[in-house]
Order: C-alpha cells, then sequence, then structure tokens
C-alpha cells in the first residue's frame, strides 16, 4: 500500500476574499466558512481566529487538532466518520502543513479539555504554540451537557473534522512543493536484506475508555471501545483511520493532528530496510475492567509473534488505570520474547514523589517517560484569551480547579493562572513530539 | 489509603477490579470487583441478580478479613 | 554569611562510647568535633557551623519524642538556612537517629537537611524520601570525605544552585520524580526507536523510569470472630450526598468526607451520588449501592454474620490523587475508627 503525501507549507493565514494557497500564504474566506460550519444546526456561534507562534495568546477551553488536508480521489478525509467508508492510507492526499485547526468552546470547557499558551513561559508546554493556527471558536446548543464535566463535544469537533477537509480542498489541483512516499511491502514479500533485520510492531492504544459511544476515539469511524487489537498499515493512521476522542486528562491525549503525523510512524519508515524491519501498527485500545485489558493484551501479544515480530514499542494514551492496560501488554509482549520499550507520561504528583505509574512490572525495563501530568505550573496573565479563561476552574478542567485552600482558584482575578500539566492541551505528546522527560530529583 | 490503615493494625480488604493496580502498590487482601464505574453490580442485569452478585462478593470480603494470610493474596469469588 | 546548625552523636563530639549513650541532647554555639570540618569547607560557601546539637544514641532511640520536642525547643528562634546531620558512616542508631531529626527539623523549619551514611546502614532505606542522604563511607576513617561531600551539596542548595540529581550529586534517589526538558532537544519518538534498536540488537541502553521496589506493609492479623466485629466502610469511588457537601474534587482529590449510614438501609440513587470522574456515572447515580454496598451490609448484620457497622462510611475520589494525599486522607481517618473501636475496614475502589 503506497501513500503519497503532498506538502503545502503555510508561512502565514490572512483573511480574504476566496479561500486559496498562494506563496506559502494561506488565504481564508471567514464568511464561506463559518457558513459551512453553521451547517450543521447544533453550532449556535461561531468565530474564526488566527493566532502565531510568540503572539501573546491564550486559548481555551481547547477541544481539538486537526491538519487540513484534501483526498485527491474525492474519498472523504476521515473515511466512516466525515463520509462513506473507503481504504485510508493509499493513493495521495494534499497537506498544508506548518498549521493546525484548533477547535475552541466559546464558554463552555470539559474534563477533557485543554489550554495553549500561543507566546510568553507557557508556550513550552504545548506543540501546538509552534504551529500557525487556524482557531474556530464555536458554542452550540447541547444542553444535556453544558453543565456536564464529561462532554462528548460532538458538534465543535466534527465542525473542525469537516472543515479542516474543506479548507484542504484548496490545494487539491495544485503542485505540492515537496512529496513523501510512505510504502510498506506486505509483510511476507520483503527482501531478503530486510528480513534479516529486527521486526517491529508499534502498538498503539488510543483512548477507549467510555462505555458510552461518542467520547472515544475513532477508527474508521468506529468506536474504539467496541474493537479488539487489530493490525493496521501505518498509512491508515497517517492518512485519516484514526480521529481523536473527547475523554482523557488533556495533557495525555493524542489530537487527530497527532495521528496525522504520527511520529513515531515517521522514524520507524525512516529505519525500514535499513536498521530493522518495520511490521506495521498493532491498533489496540484502552479499557475499563480487568478482562478487557488483560484480553486485549492478549490479543497484542499473539498477533506480535504470528507476525514474527522480535522488538515492540507500546504507547499508551492516558495515564491512571491505563497505566495497566499498559503495563500488561508489555508484560504479555516479553512473555512471548517479544523485546518492548514502552512510551508514556507518569504521574508523580505535585510534590514527586507518588509512584510514576499506578501499575507496575520489573519486566518494564525500557521505557521512554514524556513528563509528569500532575506538575504545577504557574503563569503570568495574558493580554488576550481566546476562549473563556473561566473555563479552566469553573468546568472541570483536569487540570484546574475553582477553588483550593493552599493555592486558591486556578483563574486569578488579574487573568494569572495555577494548573496542573494535565490540562496543557496534549502537553505530554507521547503521540512522540515530546523533548520532556523525567528526572529524579 | 489502604495500606495507611493497616499499617495502623486494622485489616483491611480491598474491592477493587484492578487486581494487578493493587498487587503493585502492595495491597495485602483483594477481592475482585467486577468493574471500574460498578464494582459490586451490573445495570445491565436485574435488580435481583446486582443484589446477589454484591451479597456474595461484599461476603466473601468479610470471610477475608477473617481470614490468616502469610503472603499479599486475591480470594477467589463465587459469582 | 549564611548559617548552618549540625547534628552529631555523643561520640563524635567527644564525650564518650557506649557507656554514654544515654547522653541528654544540648545545644552548644559553634563547632564540636567533626563539625569543625564542615565549618572549614562552608566557608568557601560563605557559611558557617553556628550551632552544634549534640544528642546520646540511646537517649535519641529510647526517649525520641522527647529527645526531638527538646532540640525542636532550643532551636526555635536562632535563624538558619540548612541542617547537617552526621556523617553516620554504618553506626545503625546513630543513623536512624540522624534521620528522626533530620526529619522533624525539616517539618518545623522548612529548611533543607542533608546527611550521609553508608548503603547498608538502616538509617538510609527509612529516611531516604525525607531528605538528602550521601552516600557515606563505612566507617570514621573516611570523615574528611564524607563531611566534604556533605559541604558540596549544602555549598549549592544554600546558593540556591540547580541540583544535577542523586547519581551526579552522591546522594541516594529519593523517588522525587519531576519533568524536565531535555537540553539535547531530541523528541521521545526518537529516543523510543534508538532505545528499541539497542533492545533489539543487544547493545546498551538506559530506560527514562526505573520501576521502584514495592513499599510492603506488614500483613494485619484476622479478626477472630467475625460475629463480633465492628466493620467500617471506606471508598475511592466518590459516593457522597448528592450536594457533595464536603466539595471533594472530582479528580486530584484532596478532601474526604463522612456520611452517617446508621439510620438508613440502603444508599438511595437521588440521595447519593458519584463525583467521579473518571469513569461513566450513570450506574452508581442509579444504585450507590454498586460502589458503597451498604444495602448487603446491613443484611449481614441482620444475620448475625458482622457484630456492627462503624456509624459513617468514608468517602474521597481516586483518581489522579497523589500518594501522599491519599496517606494524609488515611491519617485523618484513622484516629477516627480507633475512637469507635473498629475492628476491620472494607475499602471499595473503582
Amino acid at each position: 500500500m503506497k501513500l503519497e503525501l503532498g506538502n503545502f507549507y503555510v508561512k502565514d493565514i490572512v483573511f480574504g476574499n476566496e479561500t486559496k494557497y498562494e506563496n506559502g500564504i494561506l488565504i481564508v474566506n471567514k464568511e464561506d466558512c463559518l457558513n459551512f460550519v453553521k451547517r450543521d444546526p447544533h453550532i449556535t456561534e461561531a468565530d474564526l481566529r488566527i493566532v502565531k507562534p510568540g503572539d501573546m495568546v491564550r486559548l481555551v477551553p481547547v477541544k481539538e487538532a486537526v491538519e487540513c488536508r484534501v483526498k485527491l480521489n474525492g474519498d472523504a478525509l476521515f473515511p466512516g466518520y466525515t463520509g462513506p467508508l473507503s481504504q485510508a492510507g493509499c493513493g495521495r492526499t494534499h497537506c498544508l502543513k506548518g498549521m493546525s485547526l484548533l477547535a475552541v468552546g466559546r464558554h463552555w470547557g470539559g474534563f477533557q479539555d485543554g489550554l495553549i499558551d500561543m507566546g510568553g513561559e507557557g508556550a513550552k508546554y504545548t506543540y501546538y504554540s509552534q504551529l500557525n493556527n487556524l482557531v474556530l471558536v464555536a458554542d452550540t446548543d447541547e444542553e444535556f451537557e453544558k453543565r456536564e464535566q464529561q462532554k462528548k463535544n460532538r458538534a465543535i469537533r466534527e465542525a473542525v473534522h469537516k472543515l479542516a477537509e474543506y479548507i484542504g480542498k484548496c490545494v487539491k489541483d495544485l503542485e505540492p512543493e515537496e512529496l513523501e512516499s510512505y510504502e510498506l511491502e506486505p509483510v511476507i514479500k520483503r527482501a531478503d536484506a530486510t528480513e534479516k533485520l529486527p521486526s517491529v510492531v508499534y502498538v498503539m492504544q488510543p483512548q477507549s475508555q467510555m462505555e458510552e459511544m461518542g467520547y472515544n476515539d475513532l477508527c474508521y469511524g468506529w468506536d474504539c471501545n467496541h474493537m479488539l487489537p487489530t493490525f493496521m498499515n501505518p498509512n491508515e493512521i497517517l492518512d485519516g483511520a484514526m480521529v481523536s476522542g473527547s475523554f482523557m486528562p488533556c495533557s495525555s491525549k493524542w489530537s487527530t493532528y497527532d495521528f496525522q503525523n504520527a511520529p513515531v510512524i515517521k522514524r520507524l519508515y525512516k529505519e525500514h530496510g535499513k536498521t530493522l524491519n518495520f511490521l506495521g501498527v498493532i491498533m489496540s485500545n484502552l479499557n475499563v475492567a480487568l478482562d478487557q485489558k488483560e484480553r486485549s493484551a492478549l490479543f497484542v501479544a499473539r498477533i506480535a509473534k504470528d507476525l514474527g515480530a522480535d522488538a515492540a514499542i507500546v504507547a499508551e494514551e492516558g495515564y491512571g488505570n491505563p497505566d495497566a492496560d499498559f503495563t500488561g501488554c508489555i508484560v504479555a509482549l516479553e512473555e512471548a520474547g517479544v523485546k518492548t520499550v514502552g512510551l508514556t507520561n507518569e504521574c508523580t504528583g505535585r510534590d514527586g514523589k507518588s509512584d510514576p505509574l499506578v501499575s507496575m512490572d520489573e519486566k518494564e525495563d525500557a521505557i521512554v517517560s514524556c513528563g509528569n501530568v500532575s506538575e504545577l505550573i504557574e503563569l503570568p496573565p495574558m493580554p488576550e484569551v481566546i476562549g473563556e479563561l473561566e473555563s479552566l476552574g469553573r468546568d472541570g478542567l483536569s487540570g484546574g480547579w475553582s477553588g483550593d485552600e493552599i493555592l486558591g482558584p486556578s483563574v486569578r482575578p488579574d487573568g494569572s493562572i495555577i494548573m496542573e500539566n494535565n490540562a496543557m492541551f496534549c502537553g505530554d505528546q507521547v503521540i512522540g513530539w515530546s523533548t520532556k522527560t523525567m528526572k529524579e530529583f | 489509603m489502604v495500606k495507611e490503615f493497616e499499617r495502623a493494625g486494622f485489616p483491611v480488604v480491598l474491592m477493587c477490579n484492578l487486581v494487578p493496580v493493587a498487587q503493585t502498590v502492595g495491597v495485602n487482601r483483594i477481592v475482585p470487583t467486577i468493574s471500574i464505574p460498578y464494582p459490586l453490580g451490573n445495570p445491565g442485569t436485574s435488580k435481583e441478580e446486582q443484589h446477589k452478585l454484591r451479597k456474595s462478593r461484599v461476603g466473601t470480603a468479610l470471610e477475608g478479613l477473617a481470614t490468616e494470610i502469610k503472603k499479599p493474596t486475591v480470594f477467589k469469588v463465587e459469582i | 554569611m549564611k548559617s548552618v546548625i549540625c547534628y552529631i552523636n555523643q561520640f563524635f563530639a567527644g564525650i564518650g562510647g557506649e557507656d554514654k549513650a544515654d547522653y541528654e541532647p544540648e545545644v552548644r554555639q559553634g563547632v564540636v568535633g567533626p563539625t569543625g570540618a564542615i565549618n572549614m569547607g562552608l566557608k568557601a560557601h560563605d557559611a558557617q557551623v553556628s550551632y552544634t546539637v549534640v544528642c546520646g544514641d540511646n537517649f535519641m532511640s529510647t526517649h525520641r519524642d522527647e529527645a526531638i520536642e527538646r532540640i525542636l525547643k532550643e532551636l526555635e528562634g536562632k535563624e538558619f538556612d540548612l541542617f547537617i546531620a552526621g556523617p553516620a558512616f554504618q553506626a545503625g542508631r546513630y543513623g536512624v537517629a540522624c534521620g528522626e531529626i533530620g526529619k522533624a527539623v525539616q517539618a518545623k523549619f522548612g529548611v533543607p537537611v542533608i546527611t550521609s551514611m553508608h548503603v547498608e546502614n538502616p538509617g538510609v532505606e527509612m529516611f531516604k524520601k525525607e531528605m538528602y542522604i550521601m552516600k557515606g563511607s563505612h566507617s570514621a576513617a573516611s570523615m574528611k570525605h564524607d563531611a566534604d561531600m556533605m559541604v558540596a551539596l549544602a555549598g549549592k542548595l544554600l546558593k540556591g544552585e540547580e541540583l544535577e540529581g542523586p547519581d551526579a550529586e552522591g546522594y541516594y534517589q529519593r523517588g522525587i520524580r519531576h519533568q524536565v526538558w531535555r537540553k539535547d532537544g531530541v523528541n521521545c519518538a526518537d529516543r523510543a526507536v534508538d532505545m528499541l534498536i539497542a533492545k533489539a540488537t543487544g547493545k546498551p541502553f538506559t530506560s527514562e523510569l526505573i520501576i521502584p521496589k514495592k513499599d510492603l506493609v506488614p500483613i494485619a492479623p484476622a479478626l477472630k470472630d467475625l460475629s463480633k466485629a465492628k466493620i467500617a466502610l471506606a471508598t475511592t469511588g466518590g459516593i457522597v450526598p448528592v450536594d457533595n457537601p464536603d466539595r471533594i474534587q472530582s479528580a486530584s482529590a484532596t478532601r474526604w468526607g463522612k456520611y452517617d449510614i446508621s439510620d438508613m438501609d440502603r444508599l438511595e440513587g437521588g440521595v447519593f451520588k458519584t463525583i467521579h470522574a473518571g469513569f461513566d456515572p450513570a450506574a452508581a447515580n442509579a444504585d450507590p449501592n454498586v460502589i458503597m454496598p451498604v444495602d448487603v451490609m446491613k443484611e449481614f448484620l441482620k444475620e448475625g454474620k458482622i457484630g456492627a457497622i462503624h456509624k459513617y462510611f468514608y468517602s474521597t475520589v481516586g483518581t489522579g490523587t497523589t500518594q501522599g494525599e491519599a496517606k494524609r486522607m488515611a491519617k485523618e481517618i484513622i484516629p477516627l475508627l480507633k475512637e469507635d473501636n473498629v475492628d476491620a475496614v472494607i475499602m471499595v475502589s473503582t
């Protein structure tokens, strides 16, 4: 399966009369885009904003990030979700690089939403402060969850998933500046030289712990809570098979943009045929009940073994009880003789003294660690806030609080904030971007 | 918390779903429950069945409190 | 000029050996015995030893609370920036004494504490999470070396310099982990793949998380007679009265509540609910007994299987709650259990 990604590097975003890409500049027809978004009658209020690296702007509550793209053959960008089912991961897809489309609540946030500072000392906590961002700020009539801590955020998230494709269409007929090509030969038909190298699988554990539909990551539109681990071509993940959900403290989450650009997959591709033989991805999930966790671990280890994997990377989109899925999966792989590296964040508490994972095993001897979800962060006021700053403390964001005996409220009257890393938008970047690690003090 | 109670001399049974987590932490008496959101009664079953399960598991926990153990133990459940 | 207070035992103070181990605590101005060498070293860091506390090892171990209280009282009002105890080498009672007094001084005065012990000193396991314990030598023959190590760390702490971590600075790992940005900027995808290639090809690699050893608690003896026992119920599943009167947080909880169940047969939905943010609350809101099984406990009571149920159940939220907070909350609850002569606890977690 061969996937070509045609890249258009967006150096700047401006509003104009027609949505088009010219000389590295993305021009966006704001009114037209907003009309497109408002086709969903549940969107009651919508605005588009542009933010750039270094802007002294704070965005909260951020709900999703997507890369704007278009499939040249006319297939849906997210098959089985924004359009009919089709095969993701083949053919050509044109991508607007160096930018993301962000979804921000005009008022209401929830447990799974996060914060981005585009400039100042808070910028280092998220990946998205390095990108030019087009920001959809919207409100909805989803009254049933307005005051709920757990929100599906269906309308706002779907709006950016669809708008990403709508905007992406402007580069459909243009010649990309760069063409990346991703192709893996069928597993049993590879060159001898490649087959002699250590064969590797990448095991992804996307978030799927809500039993009610509408909160979990989707695989071709299918709720990942309802799937057993399956073997996937890495191209599928790079090309819209996976859509991010709306559950889990935000710093642990993987946005749709993260899936579309999965750095571990790209690096494994680079090594393929040189230092290793990249077999593909085992898409697992994260579960609530122990038997579900054990069943998934069993399936992952068995698929890895049947594929002849010598080594694996396991990455989890979560912390807390998902650590039991993570550890269970690594132990199952090690017991099947697969040498495994784990990729995760930790929860050592504000004082750094808690156990790093809630479930650990001595077989986990190779861990790459991306941060502490409960690190305390204090940031000065920002001249401008997009969204509603109050949401951080008021709406139960995982790293915010309305009051605390010692620390006071997360949001102070002067606009300065104190919060846990938990609420930094996709902050721990376990998907692969993180330059953070954990250190003993 | 369980460990602090035990350190203070109370025998404690932890009823939980994630047995490996309890074992990692070093809990001594464990009785498994059926899930995280509803440890002691599946809402997909009848009230009677939920009650029967709950009574059985809590009964196992009480027996666990009265059972001398030499090493950390996961007590077997009836239903 | 910064000020440091030191602690040594009767032996190093030159008072005597085992026969003088009951020596009562006293605080002397300036240096005593080996703290002279520490004082010399501190000069380079613009600091000095202002007082030296002396206490007999046996006095500290047999009258611990009294010894600590007397020393703390004497130190009140004395301005100091750092506390150095030992070095204790492999002397067990001395090491534990350094740990006990160091922990108390740190808690009361909020100053950093440094001590030094040999790896086999029992004080290392007991106190390494509480303070900086330098990896010390076996015997007092290496006094200068061990004292210099403590002084080097003291210098950095007094200047507020960033520490390089336990291995580089020479202290035992305290189990305190915080996030840092890597200076080389290598992202975790590259680190994971590099580690994978190393592991798959048998080359050395360094895990970024060494799995810590389990902290085991002695097993409490079983109940002799269940039918006479008083049982208390507790949960981390966030079951509270619907108005959440104690404002327990739905994640990273620092608060707990106790709720009277003495005059109810079961927990009713609409009266109790869960505020736990880590799972779908529908089932527990409809029937809170699926997390806090008051109904079947009351039946067991009526049937005579158990002797009594503690008047209250205790509740907090487990998700994201640190062990430190959980420990503190448990310690706040324990006296209430003891007061009511509770015999055993059932905890339901989610």
